[in-house]
């Protein structure tokens, strides 16, 4: 089987168990006394967010790998994870203001998190168009290597701005040194969606940079 | 004990465009592949 049809069999497969993820969430986890039924927009919201950071963290290793050992897999990966992780960044950003609106009464807040979350989105955009821009592809990909590793600098900011300022998104409820402050059918289903959005992550990833190498072969690059 | 609030229409909402994002991107590589 190629790498293409591995990606998206992987793709399908994680499509098929986001409507699970779907179903127990709405089905059958409990509703949040204080929040209400918005409160379930976090088992999409956090796994795409965790993965959006972590795409760009995987660009920025990928991209300073790059710089050093001139290997074209790991250019091709890291902008095959520049896409993907522009794609859970957009997902971040919409699913995000549509919970703040009912619970904060407002979409959006210009606060250290909100902030640096579209600044992550805007660097994403910037990578891509960067790549399309320069003509001579080793070149484009070492200056998109530079913005790839101005990127994953950003990662642990955006994580711990909510530590460093004030601001109005709530602090982690899983990924914090205690222990999760969620009940465990919560924990259940978000673990279950953590789980379906790394999967999603693979399948893309995998058909993108398949993708690369086939454009490549046409155009003798 | 205060009222669950009513904002199910949010929940919706995210749920339905996460669903369009995800969909429309797997179609898009889907299509890119396919002019290949």
């Amino acid at each position: 089987m190629s790498l293409l049809h591995r990606g998206r069999w992987i793709t399908l497969l994680g499509l098929a168990l986001l409507a699970g993820v779907y179903v127990r969430a709405l089905a059958f986890t409990p509703v949040e006394r204080l929040q209400g039924p918005a409160q379930k927009i976090y088992y999409l919201h956090v796994p795409a967010a965790i993965w959006a950071e972590t795409a760009m963290v995987l660009v920025g290793l990928g991209s300073i790998f790059y710089l050093f050992l001139k290997d074209r897999r790991l250019d091709r990966f890291a902008a095959a994870s520049a896409e993907v992780g522009t794609v859970f960044a957009a997902i971040v950003l919409t699913t995000g203001p549509i919970w703040g609106k009912p619970i904060w009464g407002t979409w959006w807040t210009w606060d250290a998190r909100l902030t640096s979350t579209l600044l992550l989105f805007f660097l994403y955009i910037g990578y891509l168009l960067l790549r399309g821009a320069v003509r001579d592809p080793a070149l484009g990909a070492r200056y998109a290597a530079v913005l790839g590793i101005c990127g994953m600098c950003l990662v642990p900011f955006i994580h711990l701005s909510v530590y460093l300022f004030r601001t109005l998104h709530p602090q982690p409820i899983i990924l914090k040194p205690s222990a999760p402050s969620l009940p465990g059918s919560m924990l259940a289903t978000w673990l279950f969606s953590l789980g379906v959005f790394t999967l999603l992550y693979v399948g893309f990833v995998t058909q993108r940079y398949a993708l690369s190498l086939l454009w490549e072969e046409r155009n003798g690059a | 004990m205060p009222e669950v609030p009513q904002n199910a229409g949010y929940l919706v909402a995210a749920y339905v465009v996460t669903a369009v994002i995800l969909l429309g991107y797997t179609f898009s590589l889907y299509r890119r592949s396919s002019k290949g």
